[in-house]
């Protein structure tokens, strides 16, 4: 039914020129814990994020963020409320929203070239040529700054440099919202503040609607226009922060500008006054 | 060219071994050492091996060996392939073979032939049943760890980009659990070169295993050790083109062991 449901959306390749927003409205997703019982992992979460706009979550890690992307990507299935983008129900895999994962190394294929992993995203949405497909795909990751390696094994690259197909491969399958699940997280801190500044440079290009869960609030900061912070599980909204910081974002200006250290002062004692009570790091 | 170097000493180093085994079952079986009858000098062995090559006496047992080995192969791997991806992907379906599959796996297969000949009589059908049950079950058993392991962020991944059931079989399940059953496949191999020779001593209608205890019975001492040369080096040669295979096609995973 999932896939059904996936299936007939994804008629019109192209998203429509205004993306819809996306509504997030009582989210509940509970488990079934080893005695049987229910454990709540996310419970009650609404969010309303505009076309276009960059809403970043963070939260103590365990406390349910990657749940709650899943859940609006449509990969899971919540306990209760509703995901709508647009005027639409989110019922399984929506057309138009993408999951960049966490995990570049398990979720780029690894017995597939660069290029076919970028195919890969819209291969069976957009019918093309082998050749002006993979020029589409060339055209995704020149992008990332990583036009030449269209024919290596994604396990012959960095990981910087995975992650950058990873993001072109997202990009490729052109997406009204992509759902970014601690992307930055497994690479190391250099290689992350340059993704950061290209993953800003995408979206100011491509204008979608970026929804980014961490546990970094340097980068929510940095990227975001929105910064929403869920509690310890069962993990609830309890602030959203407007972080109105000029754009373009510089990364290392922004980054030392006295409106980032109020926001990062004030979002690490909302963290850390919350999350006390549980040492879990 | 060190590397070089070092890589002939090994290999080198490796040949010393059999090349000196050799060299003394020559010594022992010219001295008397042990009785020529039963243990021809290699040199009278290799002799004889070129006379089956030559004379072409070779060609027919080795073709049918190939021929009901692969045949069996086949079908017991395809067979356990289909049945391993199942049972890896539905539990129910998993909860249903398993006992059985179970009961049967740890059953030395060979010990079932007594029972295949008195249903499909000496030759290829039982042949090709013995060296399909048993290449079956380590090809099982590895297909469906395969499918189980499949990260399953690839699903996901597959899932995002708005694959159906299908495409996520074909172009994730199965490629992810490739080197899984490959494993399960070498494994195999052997097992059905084993079971292929036995299966032909026992019926006695032609093929190496047929050969090698024909020969032994007719007092063709020689002989009957130069169709083991034939078949260890069908064993060599097998075990190279698994090897060249399972890199051509697994070519992402780390080179297996065993």
């Amino acid at each position: 039914m999932t896939l059904a449901a996936a299936r007939s959306t994804k008629a019109g390749a192209a998203p429509p020129a205004a993306g819809g927003r996306l509504r997030v409205e009582g989210i509940a997703k509970s488990f079934l814990g080893p005695t049987g019982g229910a454990i709540a992992a996310i419970d009650a979460v609404s969010l309303d994020v505009a076309p276009g706009e960059f809403l970043a979550i963070v939260g103590p890690s365990g406390c349910g963020k990657s749940t709650l992307l899943q859940v609006i990507a449509g990969l899971m299935p919540p306990s209760g409320g509703t995901v709508r983008l647009g005027d639409r129900d989110v019922t399984g895999e929506p057309a138009h929203m993408v999951y960049l994962f966490q995990q570049y190394s398990r979720s780029l294929l690894p017995w597939m070239t660069v290029a076919d992993n970028v195919m890969f995203a819209f291969r069976h949405r957009i019918k093309l040529r082998r050749a002006a497909a993979v020029a589409r795909c060339r055209d995704y990751l020149a992008m990332v700054g990583l036009a030449d390696v269209a024919d290596h094994y994604p396990w012959q690259l960095s990981g910087g440099m995975q992650q950058r197909v990873a993001i072109a491969r997202a990009l490729a399958a052109e997406p009204q919202v992509l759902l970014m699940d601690e992307p930055f997280s497994s690479v190391d801190a250099l290689t992350r503040l340059d993704l950061h500044s290209l993953i800003l440079e995408l979206w100011t290009q491509k204008r979608f609607t970026a929804v980014l869960v961490t546990h970094d609030v340097d980068e929510a900061i940095f990227l975001a226009d929105r910064v929403a912070v869920l509690t310890q599980r069962p993990a609830t909204v309890t602030e959203v922060i407007e972080t109105r910081l000029p754009r373009p974002r510089q990364s290392i200006e922004t980054r030392e500008s006295a409106a980032f250290l109020a926001l990062r002062h004030r979002l690490l004692s909302y963290l850390l006054s919350r999350g006390g009570d549980t040492p879990h790091a | 060219m060190r590397n070089l170097g070092a890589k002939a000493f090994a290999i080198g180093a490796g040949g010393i071994v059999p090349i000196g085994l050799l060299l003394c079952l020559e010594v022992a079986a010219r001295s008397k050492l042990v009785d020529p009858t039963f243990l021809p000098p290699p040199s009278a062995i290799l002799a004889t091996v070129w006379g089956i090559i030559v004379s072409g006496k070779f060609a027919a047992p080795l073709a049918q060996t190939i021929l009901f080995l692969f045949t069996g192969y086949g079908i017991g791997c395809a067979a356990a392939i289909a049945l391993g991806i199942l049972m890896g992907y539905s539990r129910v379906i998993y909860n249903l073979f398993e006992p059985l599959t179970e009961l049967l796996r740890p059953l030395p297969k060979a010990a079932l032939l007594p029972v295949l000949i008195l249903f499909l009589g000496l030759g290829a059908k039982m042949e090709i049943t013995i060296v399909a049950l048993g290449c079956f079950f380590p090809v099982l058993i590895n297909t469906l760890q395969g499918v189980r392991a499949v990260e399953p962020t690839m699903i996901n991944t597959a899932r995002t980009f708005g694959h159906g059931t299908f495409a996520i079989w074909r172009r994730i399940l199965v490629p992810a659990s490739a080197p899984y059953i490959l494993a399960g496949m070498r494994i195999s191999l052997g097992l059905g070169l084993i079971l292929v020779v036995t299966a032909e001593m026992i019926a006695g209608t032609g093929g190496l295993g047929d050969a090698i205890l024909s020969a032994q019975r007719t007092f063709l001492v020689k002989e009957s050790y130069a169709w083991l040369v034939v078949l260890a080096v069908l064993g060599l040669l097998l075990t190279a083109l698994f090897s060249w295979l399972e890199r051509k096609i697994a070519f992402w995973n780390a080179p297996s062991v065993g």
